[in-house]
């Protein structure tokens, strides 16, 4: 299993430069190696026991394979493929597949490290292989878009850096448990870093931006897997250390809310998929242990509504409910939000169950709210005026969507036993009132919520607050 | 001392990033605050010793910590990287936008 590890994390780095040698074959070596992120990802699960691999001594890498990193990875496989699938005809050069390959193996990087400078590095690859994917476009709005993202995270990474020496210089080594004996700057610090990366909480405005004005597909990337590598190490360290975990399920609460009462009143498609993604990282981090199977899914439904939403004649809801939307797409954004508003049938509501099942009772109030603010958001989709279509849609985007709703139902079967009637009594309930907000209020009023929190400047100040937030929650 | 001269100096090129209104003026701070978070690894890493820590016979004594060095070293080609490829961005945005003021460029391309 160790040599089987490191020649997966090692071939996408391979297949990528490989596949820009020979254009020819850029796309299938790169669904070749989504393939075999699938099947590694499943021999985890297989593993009874958590792997821990320890390269060259006690300075050197560890690396930490368990199902939670398992969970991770499948969703990275099954994004990555999908998307790929998705641009199967578009005529996009070898190098957008190098990248996207390359960004695979990095984020495949992020989730089996253990030790902060390997996650140091895979992060800062994860953040070039993005600003190159971002501007791809090569228009000069797009560079500014990934310009921007690159100052934030780089900024967000220094940051970190000087978390992780003061960690080294607590206990000799870079390991994630050394987190417990270390001064408390060296957590915020950290931490700091992480949620940035993340699109955590405050730290995190700089993601609907990103997200909505990057190309479809590259979207699709971003808010399916990319954002998952800054909330996994915080899963990882909150399930390591004990002192860390009451600060990382308040954010995550935090961010459930924040993000949700940002989506419920946008009115374009693609910011508020980002806004609704900020709030569903959020519902990760409230129970990182069973994250992992929340991971997965909101993987697959963001990835499908990302690509789903980039498919519709526009972008505007107002302009959307004047001129109706094609049969078919609609068909699949329904089925995709009825997934993320944990409706029966689809694996989002067994998550949805996982995660309200293992936090604290007043976390699960704050939780079930930030659930019907979903459920009227994502109304929004389901209630779209809609009719047969005129021109038939590219094969790729079925091929792509397939796999992801695919996914979908078949992760029903990993949690079965969450159907009780008493479960499905209380998501149905929820979904009753999450549509009678949407027809009551969210239907009716236009609210336009101020973006100045979002200039590039607000936001590098925004972390220094909270760098000052941070050592005061460690300290106290 | 020398701590807080680092911290200083991490201190200044983050005001820089914020305070600094031209692309360019801020990419430099960064680059500014990336160097006070190098002195600091080097810093930490001569806590014990200041020799350079290869054994030559020559020297008997406290070495230097090779870890911290080892892995600023990564850090500092990734920034160095990053630091190349914002530059290439910013000199395909300065075609159209000559003074490179961020506030304005912002404004041109926030939707």
């Amino acid at each position: 299993m160790n040599t089987l590890t490191i020649i997966w994390i090692a071939l996408p780095f391979f297949v990528g430069f490989v596949g820009y040698l020979l254009p020819k074959l850029d796309r299938s070596l790169a669904l070749g190696m989504t393939l075999v992120s699938t099947s590694y990802a499943a021999r985890v699960f297989i593993e009874p026991a958590p792997l821990t691999v320890q390269l060259m001594d006690n300075f050197g890498v560890t690396l930490r394979i368990d199902s939670l990193s398992g969970y991770f990875i499948l969703t990275n496989a099954l994004v990555t493929a999908a998307v790929i699938f998705y641009c199967w005809d578009t005529g996009k050069s070898a190098f957008f597949y190098t990248q996207t390959i390359i960004l695979h193996g990095s984020v495949n990087a992020v989730f089996i490290c253990a030790d902060f400078i390997s996650l140091y590095v895979a992060l800062e690859v994860i953040g070039i292989a993005a600003f190159l994917l971002v501007s791809y476009p090569r228009t000069n709005r797009a560079i500014w878009v990934a310009l921007r993202y690159l100052f934030i995270s780089n900024t967000a990474m220094l940051f970190y850096l000087v978390g992780a020496v003061l960690v080294y210089q607590a206990n000799q080594s870079f390991a994630f448990t050394g987190l417990q004996g270390s001064p408390p700057e060296a957590l915020a610090l950290i931490v700091l870093g992480l949620l940035t990366k993340g699109g955590i909480f405050v730290s995190g405005l700089w993601l609907p931006l990103t997200h909505s004005e990057s190309e479809t597909p590259v979207s699709a990337l971003l808010s399916g897997i990319v954002v998952k590598t800054g909330v996994f190490p915080l899963a990882r360290i909150a399930l390591m250390v004990d002192e860390v975990a009451p600060i990382i399920t308040l954010f995550g609460v935090g961010t459930a809310f924040l993000g949700i009462s940002l989506a419920l009143f946008e009115q374009d498609t693609k910011r508020l998929l980002a806004q609704s993604t900020i709030s569903q990282l959020g519902f990760i981090l409230a129970a990182p242990a069973v994250g992992g199977f929340y991971a997965l899914t909101h993987g697959l439904v963001k990835a499908t509504l990302f690509l789903t939403a980039g498919t519709l004649p526009s972008r505007d809801f107002q302009e959307l409910h004047k001129q109706p939307i094609p049969q078919s797409l609609w068909l699949v954004l329904v089925m995709a939000s009825c997934s993320i508003s944990g409706i029966p049938l689809w694996s989002g509501f067994a998550s949805k169950v996982l995660t309200l099942k293992s936090v604290l009772p007043w976390q699960m109030i704050a939780l079930n709210v930030a659930t019907v603010g979903t459920i009227a958001t994502f109304a929004k989709f389901i209630f779209l005026p809609h009719q047969s279509e005129s021109k038939p849609i590219r094969p790729g985007f079925w091929v792509a969507v397939l796999l992801l709703l695919g996914g979908l139902l078949a992760a029903n079967g990993i949690y079965y036993q969450t159907y009780t009637a008493a479960n499905v009594g209380k998501a149905l309930a929820k979904v009753g009132v999450g549509w009678l907000v949407y027809w009551l209020v969210i239907r009716r009023v236009v609210l336009k919520l101020p973006r100045v929190q979002e200039q590039l400047e607000h936001l590098i100040g925004g972390m220094s607050l909270m760098l000052v937030l941070l050592f005061w929650m460690v300290l106290a | 001392m020398l701590e807080a001269l680092i911290f200083a100096t991490i201190l200044c090129g983050f005001f820089g990033i914020i305070l600094k209104q031209n692309l360019m003026m801020k990419i430099i701070a960064m680059d500014v605050m990336s160097t006070g978070v190098i002195a600091y690894y080097v810093m930490i890493a001569s806590r014990q010793g200041l020799f350079t820590p290869i054994i030559t016979g020559a020297h008997q004594g406290p070495y230097a910590d090779p870890v911290p060095q080892a892995v600023i070293l990564t850090a500092i080609v990734i920034g160095f990287s990053i630091q190349a490829l914002m530059l290439v961005g910013v000199m395909k945005l300065s075609r159209d936008n000559p003074t490179l003021e961020s506030r304005e460029i912002e404004k041109t391309y926030t939707p």
